[in-house]
Order: C-alpha cells, then structure tokens, then sequence
C-alpha cells in the first residue's frame, strides 16, 4: 500500500527536486517515483529543465569588469590627499 | 592613524578575497535582471561598491553570497529597474499546466527528447524568456535555478515569507514554461 499518490507527488515535485522536502517524505516520493512511470518522466523532465535553464543563463562576465571594480574600490580606500 | 589604515587595509584585502570571486555570478544575474550588458556592468559595480562601504555591517561566518545579492536587489529594484510598467504577475492561462511537459507529450515527443528539444534552443532564446517574465517571478526563479539559493536564502535576499518564495518559483516555472514552448513552436522544432 502506497503512502502517497500521484497527485501527492503533482504537488510535492518542485519541492522534492528543490531539495526542500523533509527527508521522510522525499523517501516516499523517491519511492513512487521509480515505480510510477509518468510521474518519474515528469521529475525527470523538471530536475532536466532546471539544469538546461542554468546552464543556458550563464553570461561571461566582461574581462574590464573585475579590474574596473578593483580600481574603483581601490580608490574609495585610499585616503584622501590632505 | 596607523591602526585605522592597518584595518582598511585588512578588510580590503578580505573584501577582495571572499567577494570579489562571486563576481561571474552577479554579474550573469544582473545581465538577466536589467536585460543588457551595459547596465549589468553598473550594476554590478554599483553593487560591489554598496558592499564594500558596508563590510563591516557583514558578520564574519555568515551567508556572504546572499549577502552579496540581497545588495544587488536592492540596488537594482532602486536604481536600474525599468520604470515603465510591466505586467507584475503571470497570467492564469499561463500556469495552468506544466506547459512543455504536456505540449510536447500531445506532440508525440518521447520524455527523453522533451529536454534534448529545449536544449536545442540557442542559449539566448531561454535566457529572453527568462527575462521576458515579470521582475518578481523572473528572480525568484534566477535565484533559485541559475544560482541555487534556497527558499530560505531567496526569502532573505528578497524580504518575503518563504511561501510567497514558493508561489512566485512556482507561478514563475510554469510560466517560463509556457514561453520556452512558444518559442519551440516558433523556431519549428515541432509542428503545430
């Protein structure tokens, strides 16, 4: 007899895949996952998702930036000329 | 005066140590909050110099990187946001269904193509409709997706109880959803 059912899991997904389900319930919902297939695809999907996202919104980070940003705090620190 | 310049000097030196390696990260948030790289690029500065000036208020130990972007909202949502109006929420249609997932089910795309289509997608198309949500939605989902934060930091950095982090993650991942099925239709990568 299963403890949780596949709107259960509907529900619980995001945050199962957040990490964020307590560690009995993220148990269960493992559990349900690997013997219900459309829900297992849809986990699968949604934790694939998050990953494409991630890996898509990566933007390089122009090679000034970090010089600009040491010289300006730089010269907050140096003390002023009297 | 020397003991105040020694501590200067320290916390410089820390500052520029702990904090400045974060920079790829915020800067990759800013692009995808102001939308271009020459604001990203102010902001980020902006933002650096913000925790700097106010690295002592910092307690050793703790969060630096929410720390770090609680700064980066602020500044954006005071000085960079776009000040013309833009919808603040998402739209009912939009999040009625996990979108992709059950689109591309009706087209008779496999579950394991379903994330290959997406991945087919020029980097740029996900990153505008990422950006093409609504400013709440668009960061907790950039908070949590691109930078890993969890409900609990994300609720820090934005000022809102860790249920509106919920629904604005989960309202916003449905309809990021929705507008990364849209442009699959567009580009073609399945029939209509």
């Amino acid at each position: 007899m299963s403890e949780i059912d596949c709107d259960d899991v509907l529900r619980e997904i995001e945050l199962y895949i957040d990490g964020e389900l307590g560690q009995e319930r993220s148990r269960l919902l493992a559990a349900h996952l690997s013997t219900c297939s459309p829900c297992g695809y849809r986990a699968e999907f949604q934790a694939r998702l998050r990953e494409i996202v991630r890996a898509k919104c990566h933007s390089d980070t122009p090679q000034t930036l970090m010089w600009r940003i040491r010289e300006a705090i730089r010269s907050e620190s140096t003390p002023k000329e009297e | 005066m020397q003991a105040e310049a020694r501590k200067d000097e320290d916390e410089q030196a820390r500052f520029e140590a702990e904090a400045l390696p974060l920079l790829p990260g915020m800067y990759s948030a800013a692009y995808r909050l102001t939308r271009n790289a020459a604001d990203a690029e102010d902001l980020v500065q902006e933002t650096f110099l913000r925790a700097y000036r106010g690295f002592h208020q910092f307690e050793p130990g703790t969060n630096l990187k929410a720390w770090l972007y609680r700064i980066l909202m602020n500044t954006f949502i005071n000085s960079y946001r776009k000040k013309q109006r833009e919808p603040q929420t998402v739209s009912d249609d939009e999040i009625e269904e996990w979108y992709l997932y059950s689109k591309m089910g009706e087209h008779g795309i496999e579950p394991s193509a379903e994330a290959a289509v997406i991945e087919s997608l020029p980097d740029e198309d996900v990153q505008s409709a990422l950006s093409s949500l609504p400013e709440q939605f668009r960061i907790a989902v950039l908070l949590a997706d691109v930078e890993g934060f969890s409900y609990k930091e994300i609720a820090e950095i934005t000022d809102v109880p860790i249920g509106t982090v919920m629904s604005r993650l989960h309202r916003g991942r449905k309809a990021l959803e929705k507008r990364l099925w849209d442009v699959v239709r567009e580009r073609g990568l399945v029939r209509d």
